[in-house]
């Protein structure tokens, strides 16, 4: 599990964010919400060493080869192909190249890329992209899966169609998630448990949600669940008082 | 997972290109040149005409006396060209991996680079002689300092976002070097390789002027002194259909490495 414990970070001498405590039990989706610069990016990247925290206690359960990083732009390497790409990973894990090859092709058919391995990222469209990196991050099987508002810049209906398929997956595998999102429809529809940051520098949780919905979860018939739109707006009136404190 | 099936952008195709007007257009500056001449309005001693250049390049392959010397310019330019690759790029690697030994190479680099290179000709004749050593020594001077900013840059321009997601992958510094830095910088030294074979061939030249026994840089003092156009225009067109050839070698080799550029 993942429990933090009065961490402060920052990039100077006032931190970004502070005094910052929340824990993510193993199989749990959590999300951060907030205003921009309130410091959750920076929160995930002191979680997976690139960014070292100023005060507090972080404490991660899991070793670091099984963390997950799904940034928010793809990030792929130009110069290699969506295979090499997937394969890299593999291959840093100590996995013997073509082994590391035949299993990224296998990934990349499961995410419904299958043909495209040959392919260089510009040749491919936004939403494949995205495929490609996760397929790099799955293919780690990694146990905790950090993600900077990866689909942000995918339009409605790809984001639903690549959430849904990576919810399944994360479901089944017992992937514990912790999303940083600005959208509250999304941090509702997908997580166990929302945190509300307050703007920074200095942001902190100004609140905690525990969300009902049962798993295994559509994200579609949890928007139609009339419990749904009495949290938003209680969601939304917490980050209201976020933004403009 | 479900297998979804989502539009993908077609590979891009390389644009037509008018291909044929560039010749046409040097096939018709020859013939001008050549009707010019023939009609006597360009004088000989400074002009020539494209039928004398092309006589005087015949005689000189005839008679097989341009193969020393151009075995001598090409040696100098092409051992230049080869080690400023070399210890330009090792240099410049180290530069921008090593934080102390950048802060020590980057002035002396910048002022190397702020000065004409070609000023060190007679001095680098002092040191290493007459011989090939001293048009090696300054076509890779020339080269070095062009390739070492190449990496150097390419290195610190390196995009981070990368550098981060091989960390999150779990890679080290070596990982890093193989499969974000070394790709980058092959990109920035690539695009300067066409500027550098000028370089070198402009070493090898210009060195060959100041003091040598052979060489087309030795021939072109030789037309020059005997006021004859026809063989310095000879010479130069030799060397520029040469230096072509490499653009051309280069251009391939950078196709062939960049494929993975969006714009090719």
């Amino acid at each position: 599990m993942l429990h933090i414990e009065h961490l402060s970070l920052g990039y100077g001498p006032t931190p970004v964010l502070h005094d910052l405590s929340l824990s993510l039990r193993p199989g749990e989706f959590a999300s951060l919400v907030g205003p921009s610069g309130s410091g959750k990016s920076s929160l995930l990247r002191a979680i997976t060493g690139l960014l070292q925290p100023q005060t507090g206690r972080l404490e991660l359960g899991w070793k670091p080869e099984e963390v997950g990083f799904l940034f928010q732009d793809d990030a792929l390497l130009p110069w290699r192909t969506a295979r090499q790409n997937v394969a890299l990973g593999l291959k840093i894990r100590g996995v013997e190249a073509k082994e590391a090859e035949r299993q990224a092709e296998g990934w990349l058919e499961r995410l419904g890329l299958s043909g495209l391995g040959a392919r260089y990222p510009h040749q491919l469209s936004g939403g494949q992209r995205k495929r490609v990196a996760l397929a790099q991050v799955l293919a780690l099987h990694p146990r905790l899966l950090l993600m900077d508002e990866p689909f942000a810049s995918l339009d409605a209906i790809l984001r639903a169609q690549i959430t849904e398929d990576l919810l399944e997956w994360v479901e089944r595998e017992g992937i514990s998630v912790l999303l940083v999102t600005h959208d509250l429809e999304e941090a509702l529809a997908l997580s166990d448990r929302v945190y509300i940051l307050s703007g920074g520098p200095k942001a902190r949780i100004l609140r905690e949600f525990a969300v009902p919905f049962e798993r295994p979860r559509d994200p579609l018939v949890v928007r139609a669940d009339p419990r749904f739109g009495p949290l938003l707006r209680e969601l939304w009136q917490t980050l209201e008082v976020a933004v403009w404190s | 997972m479900v297998v979804r099936k989502e539009a993908t952008p077609p590979n891009p195709t390389p644009s037509r290109k008018r291909s044929w007007l560039r010749p046409l257009a040097l096939l018709v500056v020859l013939l001008g040149w050549e009707a010019l001449a023939a009609l006597g309005l360009l004088n000989p001693l400074y002009a020539s005409s494209p039928s004398q250049i092309g006589r005087a390049l015949v005689e000189l392959f005839a008679t097989g006396q341009i193969w020393p010397h151009l075995e001598a310019t090409f040696g100098a330019a092409l051992w230049g060209l080869g080690l400023g690759v070399l210890i330009g790029g090792s240099l410049g690697l180290l530069a921008a991996l090593v934080p102390w030994v950048g802060e020590i190479l980057e002035p002396f680099m910048l002022l190397l680079n702020a000065i004409p290179r070609i000023i060190l000709a007679p001095l680098l004749v002092i040191w290493f002689g007459i011989g090939l050593a001293s048009k090696v020594a300054l076509s890779l001077l020339l080269v070095a300092v062009l390739i070492f900013f190449a990496v150097y840059t390419g290195i610190r321009e390196v995009d981070p976002r990368l550098v981060e997601r091989i960390r999150t992958l779990g890679g080290g510094r070596r990982v890093l070097l193989r499969e974000v830095y070394l790709p980058s910088v092959t990109s920035w030294v690539l695009s300067q390789l066409k500027v550098a074979v000028g370089f070198a061939f402009t070493g090898a030249v210009v060195g060959e002027f100041v003091a040598s026994s052979r060489g087309l840089g030795y021939l072109l003092n030789f037309a020059q002194q005997n006021f004859n156009a026809s063989l310095s225009l000879a010479l130069i067109s030799l060397i520029v259909a040469f230096v072509l050839l490499l653009f051309a070698a280069f251009g391939a080799l950078e196709r062939r490495l960049l494929a993975w550029r969006s714009n090719r």
